[in-house]
C-alpha cells in the first residue's frame, strides 16, 4: 500500500523548502509594548550577514495590511507591541543569524502602553496609528477605533420597551493562540525580475497582491507557491514572513528563508480578546423582543481583519434568532498587544458564547426550560435575520434537537448545557477553478485552495469526477501556484468545499462543451468514462484522453454581498454555517476541576463529499472548543505573553477529550463548510453545563479556579 | 564533531556542534521527518525512537546519542501495520505530528501487544495534535494492535 | 565561527568528579538530559563543557533491599517499570516516578537528574521528602549523606557541592500506608499544581503511630510541618481530623502563584488535597 507522506515525514513544508546559496533569516524583535526608536546600530554585525533596517525600505511603499495598510515591514519611528519587528537579518547559517541579532544595538524611549480596548478608545491613550488610509467601507471612529460596526433593525433599542423582562451582563472572552503545531515558514527569491515566494499561507492571492503593492510591482511580477501547512487555523493569512523575507531577498540578492520559533509564534497572530456586554429583553411567554449587543475588540497593535472579525462577532451574537429589533455596536480597536487576527471559529467563538449563555441567563429567569425557549424563537426557512436576510436552507432546529438528544435532554438536564449558533461565511467572495488535461489523459484540478491539513485533494477529486463522470483515478489536483490557479478570495471561513462545488461544476461542465466540440458531437451525446470520451449510440468512436491533451476549461462562482457598516443591512453571507452542541459535565465542588461526561455536536453538513475528511474536520474543531472552553488563554502583563511555550500555555492532550460524538445533518443540494462549526458552539454548551451545575461562569476560559471562584448559586 | 549512529539499521555519520540536538542533526542529514514544534520536550512531535525507546530528540543533545540505534518513520516499510492502520482509518490531518505518533505507537505495541483503550490513550497522552486526529488516532492503533495480534496467533 | 563547548564523556566517577572539579561554572554536567537539552536548545545557558555521565559505570542500578537504593542514572522509566520495586513495599515510588511527564521524558531524564534540578514543580521529590529519603553525594573530599528535604533548598537551589556528583538515592523502608497524589488543575499533561505525599503507620489497634504529610509544587521546595500531623498521633484516624490537618498545612504552607493556579487557589486546594489523601485512612 502507498503510504500517504504524512505518515512516512516525507511531506515537504515551507520549511523544508531548499535552495543553493539560501540564507536563513532572523527578526530582531522589540522588548517594549510601546516605544520610540531612537537609534538603530547594526555596525558590529559581521560582513557576511545581510542587514535589513527601516533604511532599507524607503523605496516601498511604507505600509500593508489585509484591510488597513498600518503594518511597515520593520519598525519606522516606534514599535507597536512586544515582538514588533525592528531589524532584519539573513546570514548562511541560523546560528550565524542568531548571533547577528545579538550585534545590533537599539536604543529604546519607552512610551506608556495602553493594553485594553476600551481604555484604548478613551480620551487619554495615546494614540497608536497617525493619519491611515482607511478604504471606504470601514469606519474609524475617535481615538484608536479602526471600524465600528453598528446595526439596527426595527425599532433598535426602543424595542425593549415591549419586553416584559429585560436582563443585562457582560461578558469576555480570552485571547488565544493558534498553536499550529508547523511554525510559520517562507522561502524567497528574486529571478528573472519577478519575485517568488514558496510560503505556507491560506491567502495566497491576497499575499500576492500586497506584495505587488509594497514592491510596486505589478502583481503578474509576484508570483505565490503554496506549501503544505503543518496547520495554521488562521495563523497563516494575509502577508506575515512573506514581506521581509522578500525584502532581505532583494537586498542580498540570494533567496531567502524565515522560519519562525516558538516563542515568536505567540507574537505574531493570536485570537482577539473581546468584550461583550449583551441586553435582552423577552416576553413572559418567552418571545425575544429585542437584543443590543456591544462588543469590543483587542485588535492589537496592527489591524489585520480585525475589521471582518468584528462585524462577524457582532451579528453572531444576535443568534440564530428572530428577534424584531436589535441593536449591535461593535468595535475593532488598536492596543499595544501583538496584532489578533482570523483563528479558527472567526469571531463567531466569542459571540456565540456572549449570545448563548445570555440565552440561559435569560431561560433561567423565565424559568423555562433553555430548549424550549430556544425552539421556540429560533428562525425559521423563510424568516428575516437582524441583517435583512431572509434565511433559506435552515436547519438549527433540526441540529439543537439532535444534540438535545444525545444527552437525554428530556430525561433530566442536570449538569447539562446547550448552545446552537449561525455564523458567516466569507461574503462577498469569488472562485475560479480550471480544468485541463495533461498529457497522460489525466484531468488536473487547478485551484488555489491551500491545505493546512484539512486535505482538499480528495474533495476536489471527487468533486470533478462527480461532475465529469470520470474515475477519481483519472484526476489530479495541480501544484498551488499563482501562475498556474485561477483566482480565489483564500482558504477561510470554511468556504472552499461549497465554493469550489460550484466552480468545478461549472468548469466541468465548460470542459465536456469542449471536449464535445472537439468531437464535433453535441455535449448532450457525449460519454465520459474511464477508458475516455465517447460519443452515445457510436460505440466505435472513442478517443482517448490523452488525445485531448491540453484542452483547458475553467468556471467560477461568486457570491456577491457585504454589509453596511453603519446599519448592518445587507447580505451578511450568502451561505450560513448552522450548528448545536450539547454538554454533560460533573465539577469538582472543591476543586473546580471539571469532567466533560457527554459532548455532542450537530452541524448541517448538507452533501458529504469526502466523508472521512468531513469526520476529522468535525473532530478537530471540536477539540479546539474544548480548548477554549477550558484551557486556553493567552497571559499579558503590560503586553508583554508571559505564557508563551507549550508547557504553560496548554491545548488539549488526548486525555483531555472525552468519547465526544457528533452527527451530519444532510440533505439540500450544496456542501457545507465543516472546518469550523464546533468551535463556537462547544465552549457555550459546556459553559452552559457548567451553569447548570451551579457555576455561573461569563469569561472564557472556564478554568478550574475561576470556577471554584464562582461559588454555587444557591 | 562527528557522531556515529545507526538510523533506521543503517551507519549514519552525524555532523553537530556539542551543543546542537540530535533533532538539528537528523534534520541536517535529511530525515525531515523529525520536527521542531515546542522545543522543550512536551508536544512529541520531534520523537525518535532511541534503541526502541520514545524519546523527545530536541532534548537530547547530539553527541549523547553515539552508537544508538535511532529509528525513524522514514525507515518503515511499506506494510508497517501501524502506518498502514493510520492510512487506512486515515489518523491524521496536517501531518506534522504524524511520524511522532507512528513511532510512539510502535514502541507501545512493541511492549504491550494487547493494550486497553487507556492504555492506548495514557501512552499517546504525550503527542499533541492540533489538528485534533485523537479519535481516529485511537482507532489506528486499536486496528494495528488487533492485526498484529492476528499475526501472530 | 562561534566556538563550541567541549564533550567529556568520563568513564569513572573519579574522571567525572575530577572534571566538575576544574571546570567549575563553566562545566555542564548531563545525565538523562532533558533539563539541559531545553537550557541550551533554547539559548538559556552557554557552557564551555558538558560533562556526560552516560558512561560512568556503577550509577545506574536499582537495589531492593533493607533500604532501596536507586542510582542516580536510573531513568525514570526504569523505576515506573521495574518489576522488583513494584512487588515491593516502594511500590508507590514506581507509581511516584511513574506520574512524572511522558513516557518519552521518563525514557531520558533520571533519578539523579530530578533531584538535582530541583525544579519545584515535581512529583518524586515530594514523595521522596515523605519517605525520609537520603541522596548520598561525593567529591573530592569524600562521601556524605543527607535527608532529600535538607538536599532541596529552593527552586533550582540544592546543597550539592561545587565538585560533588550525586551518586544513588537511599530510600528507607516505607511505612504500610503510602500515598502520592498529583492533582493538575489543568490538561492531563501538565505538571503538579500541587502534590501530596502522605506515609502512615497504623498499629493493629487502628491508631496513628507516625505520620509525614509532604506538599510540593506549591513552593519552592516541599513543604512538611511535623506539628501540623501531631494532633493525628496515637489516635485513630476521623474526618475531623484529616480535615483539621488539612487546615493547617493549608495556614502554615507559603504558596506561590503561577499558571498552573494562584496562591490562594492552592491554599484552597490543600486543605481539601490533604484531608483527601488522609480519609482512606479513617476507613
Amino acid at each position: 500500500m502507498m503510504l500517504d507522506p504524512r505518515i512516512t515525514g516525507r511531506i515537504q513544508y515551507a520549511q523544508d523548502q531548499h535552495m543553493p546559496g539560501m540564507l536563513h533569516a532572523r527578526i530582531l524583535r522589540s522588548p517594549y509594548a510601546h516605544a520610540r526608536i531612537v537609534s538603530i546600530n547594526t555596525a558590529a554585525v559581521p560582513r557576511d550577514v545581510v542587514c535589513l533596517t527601516r533604511d532599507d525600505v524607503t523605496d516601498l511603499e511604507p505600509l500593508y495590511g489585509p484591510m488597513v495598510k498600518d503594518q511597515p515591514v520593520v519598525a519606522r519611528e516606534r514599535v507597536l507591541h512586544v515582538g514588533d519587528s525592528v531589524v532584519a537579518v539573513a546570514a548562511p547559517t541560523l546560528r550565524e543569524a542568531e548571533a547577528a541579532l545579538e550585534a545590533v544595538e537599539v536604543e529604546y524611549e519607552e512610551m506608556t502602553g495602553v493594553f485594553d480596548p476600551v481604555e484604548a478608545a478613551g480620551d487619554s491613550s495615546p494614540v497608536l496609528h497617525e493619519s491611515l488610509d482607511y478604504p471606504p467601507d470601514l469606519r474609524p471612529d475617535g481615538r484608536n477605533v479602526c471600524h465600528r460596526f453598528r446595526l439596527q433593525s426595527g425599532l433598535g433599542e426602543d424595542g425593549f420597551a415591549g419586553a416584559d423582562v429585560v436582563m443585562e451582563e457582560a461578558f469576555s472572552i480570552a485571547g488565544a493562540a493558534h498553536v499550529p503545531m508547523e511554525p510559520h515558514a517562507t522561502l524567497a527569491y528574486w529571478e528573472g525580475g519577478r519575485l517568488h515566494v514558496i510560503t505556507g499561507t491560506q491567502t495566497p492571492f491576497n499575499v500576492r497582491r500586497d506584495l505587488a503593492a509594497l514592491f510596486r510591482l505589478p502583481e503578474e511580477r509576484v508570483r505565490v507557491v503554496v506549501a503544505p501547512m503543518g496547520g495554521s487555523f488562521g495563523a497563516k493569512t494575509f502577508m506575515r514572513l512573506e514581506a521581509v523575507t522578500a525584502a532581505l531577498a532583494r537586498k542580498s540578492g540570494r533567496p531567502v528563508r524565515a522560519v519562525l520559533t516558538r516563542a515568536e509564534e505567540f507574537v505574531t497572530l493570536n485570537r482577539h480578546p473581546a468584550r461583550f456586554r449583551i441586553r435582552l429583553g423577552a416576553k413572559r411567554d418567552g418571545t425575544f423582543v429585542a437584543k443590543s449587543v456591544d462588543a469590543w475588540w483587542d485588535t492589537g497593535a496592527y489591524a489585520d481583519c480585525g475589521p471582518s472579525v468584528c462585524t462577524k462577532g457582532g451579528y453572531a451574537a444576535i443568534g440564530p434568532y428572530r428577534i424584531p429589533n436589535v441593536t449591535v455596536d461593535s468595535r475593532c480597536v488598536y492596543t499595544n498587544h501583538p496584532p489578533a487576527g482570523a483563528f479558527r471559529g472567526y469571531a463567531a467563538t466569542q459571540g456565540v458564547w456572549a449570545s448563548e449563555r445570555m440565552t440561559d441567563l435569560m431561560a433561567n429567569r423565565l424559568q423555562m426550560d433553555p430548549l424550549e425557549l430556544r425552539l421556540q424563537n429560533l428562525l425559521r426557512d423563510g424568516d428575516r435575520f437582524a441583517t435583512g436576510e431572509i434565511l433559506q436552507d435552515v436547519r438549527f432546529a433540526d441540529c439543537l434537537r439532535a444534540a438535545a438528544e444525545m444527552v437525554e435532554w428530556g430525561s433530566d438536564r442536570k449538569n447539562k448545557g446547550l448552545a446552537v449558533m449561525l455564523k458567516g461565511m466569507q461574503t462577498p467572495s469569488r472562485t475560479g477553478v480550471a480544468l485541463d488535461i495533461d498529457a497522460g489523459g489525466r484531468v488536473v484540478v487547478r485551484s488555489a485552495t491551500t491545505d493546512m491539513g484539512q486535505r482538499p485533494e480528495p474533495t476536489q477529486r471527487a468533486l470533478a469526477s462527480q461532475a465529469l463522470g470520470l474515475p477519481m483515478e483519472d484526476i489530479v489536483v495541480g501544484p498551488n501556484d499563482t501562475d498556474l490557479v485561477p483566482f480565489d478570495t483564500r482558504t477561510t471561513s470554511s468556504r472552499s468545499t461549497f465554493m469550489m462545488s460550484n466552480a468545478i461544476r461549472e468548469a466541468a461542465a465548460e470542459l465536456r462543451r469542449r471536449i464535445a466540440d472537439r468531437l464535433e458531437v453535441a455535449s448532450e451525446d457525449l460519454v465520459l468514462d474511464g477508458e475516455g470520451a465517447g460519443v452515445r449510440g457510436t460505440p466505435g468512436r472513442r478517443v482517448a484522453l490523452s488525445d485531448l491533451a491540453g484542452l483547458r476549461a475553467e468556471g467560477s462562482f461568486a457570491t456577491p454581498g457585504g454589509l453596511d457598516p453603519d446599519t448592518g443591512q445587507g447580505v451578511a453571507s450568502s451561505h450560513w454555517h448552522q450548528s448545536a452542541a450539547a454538554a454533560e459535565v460533573t465539577v469538582d465542588s472543591e476543586t473546580g476541576v471539571t469532567t466533560i461526561k457527554r459532548l455532542h455536536t450537530s452541524v448541517y453538513a448538507g452533501q458529504v463529499v469526502d466523508r472521512p475528511g468531513a469526520e476529522l474536520q468535525n473532530e478537530g474543531s471540536t477539540i479546539f472548543g474544548i480548548g477554549t472552553a477550558l484551557l486556553e488563554a493567552i497571559e499579558f502583563a503590560d503586553g508583554q505573553v508571559t505564557n508563551g511555550n507549550l508547557s504553560d500555555y496548554e491545548i488539549p492532550s488526548i486525555l483531555d477529550v472525552p468519547d465526544f460524538t457528533y452527527d451530519f445533518v444532510e440533505g439540500g443540494q450544496h456542501a457545507h463548510g465543516l472546518g469550523e462549526m464546533a468551535v463556537p458552539v462547544v465552549p457555550a454548551a459546556i459553559g452552559n453545563a457548567v451553569a447548570a451545575a451551579g457555576y455561573r461562569m461569563l469569561d472564557l476560559p472556564m478554568t478550574a479556579e475561576r470556577i471554584v471562584d464562582a461559588r454555587p448559586a444557591r | 564533531m562527528k557522531i556515529q549512529v545507526r538510523v533506521n539499521k543503517l551507519p549514519i555519520e552525524l555532523v553537530s556542534r556539542t551543543d546542537e540536538t540530535l533533532l538539528a542533526a537528523l534534520r541536517r542529514a535529511g530525515f525531515q521527518s523529525v520536527r521542531l514544534t515546542c522545543g522543550i520536550g512536551v508536544c512529541g512531535v520531534c520523537t525518535v525512537l532511541i534503541d526502541g525507546s520514545p524519546i523527545s530528540s530536541c532534548l537530547v543533545l547530539a553527541p549523547a546519542a553515539a552508537g544508538r540505534e535511532i529509528t525513524t518513520t522514514e525507515g518503515l516499510a511499506d506494510d508497517d501495520p501501524v502506518a498502514v492502520a493510520f492510512q487506512e482509518v486515515s489518523a491524521f490531518q496536517c501531518g506534522y505530528c504524524t511520524p511522532g505518533f507512528v513511532l510512539t505507537a510502535r514502541a507501545l505495541l512493541a511492549e504491550t501487544p494487547n493494550p486497553s483503550d487507556l492504555e492506548i490513550r495514557h501512552a499517546m497522552a504525550g503527542n499533541l495534535c492540533r489538528c485534533g486526529s485523537y479519535l481516529k488516532i485511537t482507532k489506528a492503533v486499536r486496528l494495528a494492535a488487533t492485526r498484529s495480534r492476528l499475526d501472530s496467533n | 565561527m562561534i566556538e563550541e563547548p567541549e564533550w567529556h564523556s568520563p568513564s569513572t566517577l573519579d574522571e567525572a568528579i575530577a572534571l566538575k572539579s576544574r571546570l567549575g561554572e563553566a562545566g555542564v554536567v548531563v545525565a538523562g538530559g532533558t533539563f539541559t537539552g531545553i537550557l541550551v536548545a533554547n539559548g538559556l545557558i552557554k557552557p564551555k563543557a558538558f560533562i556526560h555521565l552516560a558512561k560512568v559505570q556503577g550509577l545506574d542500578g536499582i537495589d531492593v533491599g533493607e533500604e532501596l537504593r536507586l542510582g542516580a542514572l536510573t531513568t525514570h522509566r526504569r523505576v515506573e517499570l521495574s518489576p522488583s520495586i513494584r512487588q515491593s513495599s516502594w511500590s508507590c515510588v514506581a507509581d511516584c516516578f511513574g506520574l512524572v511527564a511522558s513516557p518519552r521524558i521518563r525514557n531520558q531524564a533520571t533519578v539523579g537528574g530530578v533531584l538535582c534540578d530541583a525544579d519545584y514543580a515535581s512529583d518524586p521529590p515530594t514523595l521522596l521528602v515523605a519517605l525520609g529519603a537520603r541522596v548520598r553525594l561525593r567529591g573530592r573530599a569524600g562521601e556524605r549523606e543527607m535527608q532529600v528535604a535538607d538536599f532541596i533548598r529552593d527552586h533550582y537551589q540544592t546543597a550539592l557541592g561545587a565538585d560533588e556528583l550525586l551518586l544513588e538515592v537511599v530510600i528507607p523502608q516505607p511505612p504500610v500506608h503510602v500515598k502520592y497524589v498529583k492533582f493538575l488543575s489543568r490538561s492531563s499533561e501538565d505538571r503538579p499544581c500541587v502534590g501530596v505525599a502522605v506515609a502512615a503507620d497504623i498499629d493493629e489497634g487502628g491508631l496513628c503511630r507516625s505520620l509525614r504529610v509532604v506538599v510540593g509544587a506549591v513552593s519552592g521546595r516541599p513543604q512538611e510541618f511535623p506539628e501540623a500531623c501531631g494532633v493525628a498521633l496515637g489516635e485513630r484516624m476521623t474526618i475531623d481530623i484529616a480535615n483539621e490537618i488539612g487546615r493547617r498545612y493549608s495556614d502554615l504552607t507559603p504558596t506561590l502563584s503561577d499558571v498552573r493556579g494562584s496562591a490562594a487557589y492552592r491554599r484552597r486546594l490543600i486543605a481539601v488535597l490533604v484531608r483527601r489523601s488522609l480519609e482512606p485512612l479513617a476507613a
